[in-house]
């Protein structure tokens, strides 16, 4: 886990307690995220969730525990768990499935998330930094997962059977019978124009912005790629116009 | 390794191996070894049922207001007509859900394409032997749901507008083969793809917010369809076109695979994520399990056995499996690896979805370290039933990607594993040539843009231009 971050209202912590105006914002961006009322309906503290829960077994974590301070609206309990505790849920969905209230745990979590990055928490910033990989190649491509990056270098832990075969990358790559799948960036190939109209929805719902807040350097750099292409996109327009007219 | 808080198979032991994470407010029950069985066995009796997902009072089935808002002149329904030849069957509640068996729009996943190439390569060769019509192209991006689910980064609104862009170019992808719009319907390949996706569409019906916000985006794309969002009458994994097909896939089968003794993981974005839009078969584990993978290996003759944490996750976790990877191969052996081998005797664990193959596979090798020691084959159900067929296990199931060791299980299934890699080797050097061999003609992968080719009946001088 990423550093724990200094508990509101600890007293042995020499940093300033969270001003109220902001746990206030915190819970409202919450509270008023579109899917809110999708996925709390209320909580009798059974416990089936956190008793199902994968995360529970290994973290000082628990849905419903989330639930419960989402419910009685314990702002500070709500930021507390926001530096840390929201980060171990696995996203399994089983607290979902089984809740006799319809809940959805793993749901709420994901508002939790999405306005730990809207406040730029630092411990959110920590948190993603070795997802850096992933969100390069989502926003520049649209694949989240590239042949190129499993490497022994990357997941050490996975052993030298990564590959039974002993050939190289691009030649393995090009023996798999889908013709889509003859590539190393991109887990398939991927039209230019597709990857542009992707911009246009990260543009457009914000995750670019949610990008630049979580880490600044990343943000450039996807930058520059969709300049890149979109540049080149434009040129193949040109041509085709061109050619058009020939 | 990252120590388990249940270090004790009760979690009653005292200390060490108490529960935590429950809240400040949690005690010991403080139970007997012999009370806490008990009282495990009364939980699981009732918790490992179908029931536990069906007693709700909220569920709703959201094609009945897909239907009004279609009547409302909102939305436009991509329907599963004549052309797909659709099967029906029944999902949790007993209703029922089309199927579509042919004129299928492949919407790959990238860790799939990524990491285990032989998942989509077995589900095509499968659809090739069946004569099953489909399109595998270009121009889609994945879900980007795996990216949300671990890092927060993309919204509803985001995740929304990427699935109805998807499926708009499913469904107007026909044209570039001079077909009618609709022709093909998309199947999801990927587990988190179909949920998400199932999640996007009921999201959609509830919100006219939403809908707004994603007409907007879509609009800008040139996607929308007489002006309105087009939405897909079924969203279907392949898992469930596998299932409706096995009779079919049985009746191709060239190996004998009784003597496989196989454990299928369920996938929770398959079966957790709308519950209530999954396959159930009374003939399948007696209806307490969704049907597909297991469906199908009962029909090809494999004995399929039940173990005590089938509903457990993989433990790939979303942001787990890239940052905190201590979690996942914890998770993953002491969950789910250990139990197929030493409870379930398993030859092999069969999955449905990208992230459990990936994670039970790549996740055992370092149980070394710890002396948790175990070799336990994983694959997909799909390249489970493409070797069952006589396919071969490197060229078209590409098991050389998997990590766990697959060779006694292929001896025990009657394939040469020796002579089949010798085989592939030596296919390499073609490989090089350029003498490459395709499910498909690759030109169909490409239905815009920078090259494509427009088909002879298309082109006004009858040629391709």
């Amino acid at each position: 886990m990423a550093g724990r971050m200094s508990a509101i209202g600890d007293p042995l912590s020499a940093e300033p307690p969270v001003a109220r105006e902001e746990l206030e914002e915190i819970f409202e961006d919450i509270s008023s995220h579109i899917l809110y009322d999708h996925e709390l309906h209320g909580c009798l503290n059974c416990g089936i969730c956190t008793a199902t829960c994968p995360s529970a077994q290994y973290y000082d974590y628990s849905p419903r525990e989330i639930v419960q301070l989402l419910w009685t609206e314990n702002l500070e309990g709500i930021y507390d768990a926001m530096q840390e505790k929201i980060w171990a849920c696995a996203q399994c969905y089983t607290c979902a499935a089984r809740c006799p209230f319809e809940n959805s745990p793993g749901g709420l979590v994901m508002i939790m998330r999405e306005v730990a990055i809207k406040h730029g928490m630092q411990s959110a910033k920590e948190v993603l930094r070795p997802f850096s990989r992933v969100l390069l190649k989502v926003i520049s491509t649209g694949n989240q997962l590239a042949p190129n990056m499993i490497t022994r270098e990357a997941f050490p832990d996975w052993g030298p059977n990564v590959s039974k075969v002993d050939a190289p990358l691009n030649i393995l790559r090009k023996a798999i019978p889908v013709p889509t799948m003859h590539t190393m960036d991109t887990a398939w190939a991927v039209n230019l124009k597709t990857s542009i109209e992707l911009y246009t929805i990260w543009e457009e719902t914000g995750v670019l912005d949610q990008l630049e807040t979580v880490d600044e350097n990343l943000f450039d750099v996807v930058c520059d790629v969709m300049e890149e292409k979109r540049e080149e996109y434009e040129e193949w327009l040109e041509e085709q116009e061109n050619a058009d007219d020939d | 390794m990252a120590n388990s808080r249940n270090g004790s198979e009760n979690g009653a032991e005292g200390a060490e191996g108490a529960f935590v994470g429950f809240g400040e407010e949690w005690r010991q029950s403080n139970l007997t070894p012999t009370e806490a069985r008990r009282a495990t066995d009364w939980v699981e009796a009732r918790i490992d049922k179908r029931s536990m997902l069906t007693s709700k009072e909220r569920v709703e089935d959201i094609r009945d207001a897909m239907w009004q808002l279609e009547k409302d002149g909102e939305i436009l329904i991509h329907r599963i007509d004549d052309r797909h030849k659709p099967v029906i069957a029944r999902t949790l509640y007993g209703w029922e859900k089309k199927i579509p068996t042919t004129n299928l729009w492949h919407h790959k996943s990238c860790g799939q394409c990524g990491n285990i190439p032989g998942y989509p390569s077995s589900v095509m060769w499968l659809m090739n032997q069946l004569g099953t019509s489909y399109i595998d192209e270009t121009d889609q991006t994945s879900c980007t749901a795996w990216n949300y689910h671990g890092s927060g980064i993309g919204n509803v609104v985001s995740l929304a507008a990427v699935f109805l862009r998807n499926f708009h170019q499913a469904y107007i992808s026909s044209k570039s083969q001079g077909l009618d719009v609709g022709t093909y319907f998309p199947l999801v390949h990927c587990g988190t793809s179909f949920g998400n996706y199932k999640e996007m569409r009921i999201f959609l019906m509830h919100s006219a917010e939403l809908r707004e916000q994603v007409k907007k985006i879509l609009a800008k794309l040139g996607r929308l369809v007489d002006g309105k969002l087009l939405i897909p009458e079924e969203i279907v994994h392949y898992s469930e076109w596998l299932h409706i097909m096995r009779d079919q896939i049985r009746d191709r089968q060239t190996l004998d695979v009784s003597n496989v003794r196989a454990t299928v993981h369920p996938a929770c974005h398959v079966y957790k994520m709308v519950p209530e839009d999954v396959i159930y078969d009374e003939t399948v584990l007696d209806g307490n399990r969704v049907a597909v993978s297991t469906g199908l290996l009962q029909t090809l003759g494999a004995e399929v056995v039940d173990y005590s944490t089938w509903y457990d996750c993989c433990g790939f976790g979303f942001r787990h499996i890239i940052g905190e990877r201590e979690f996942t191969r914890s998770f993953a052996i002491d969950r789910k690896i250990k139990v197929a081998v030493e409870e379930a005797r398993a030859d092999v664990m069969i999955g449905h979805d990208t992230g459990c193959i990936t994670t039970l596979d790549k996740n055992q090798w370092i149980g070394k370290a710890v002396g948790k020691v175990y070799a336990l084959p994983i694959m997909a159900d799909c390249q489970f039933a493409a070797l069952a067929l006589g396919a071969h296990p490197y060229k078209l199931a590409q098991l050389h990607w998997h990590a766990s060791p697959f060779e006694t299980l292929l001896e025990k299934i009657g394939i040469d594993w020796e002579k089949a890699k010798v085989e592939f080797e030596s296919y390499l050097d073609e490989v090089k040539a350029g003498r490459i061999e395709t499910l498909y003609d690759p030109k169909r992968a490409i239905t815009s843009g920078e090259g494509y080719v427009k088909p002879a009946a298309l082109t006004d001088a009858g040629g391709n231009k």
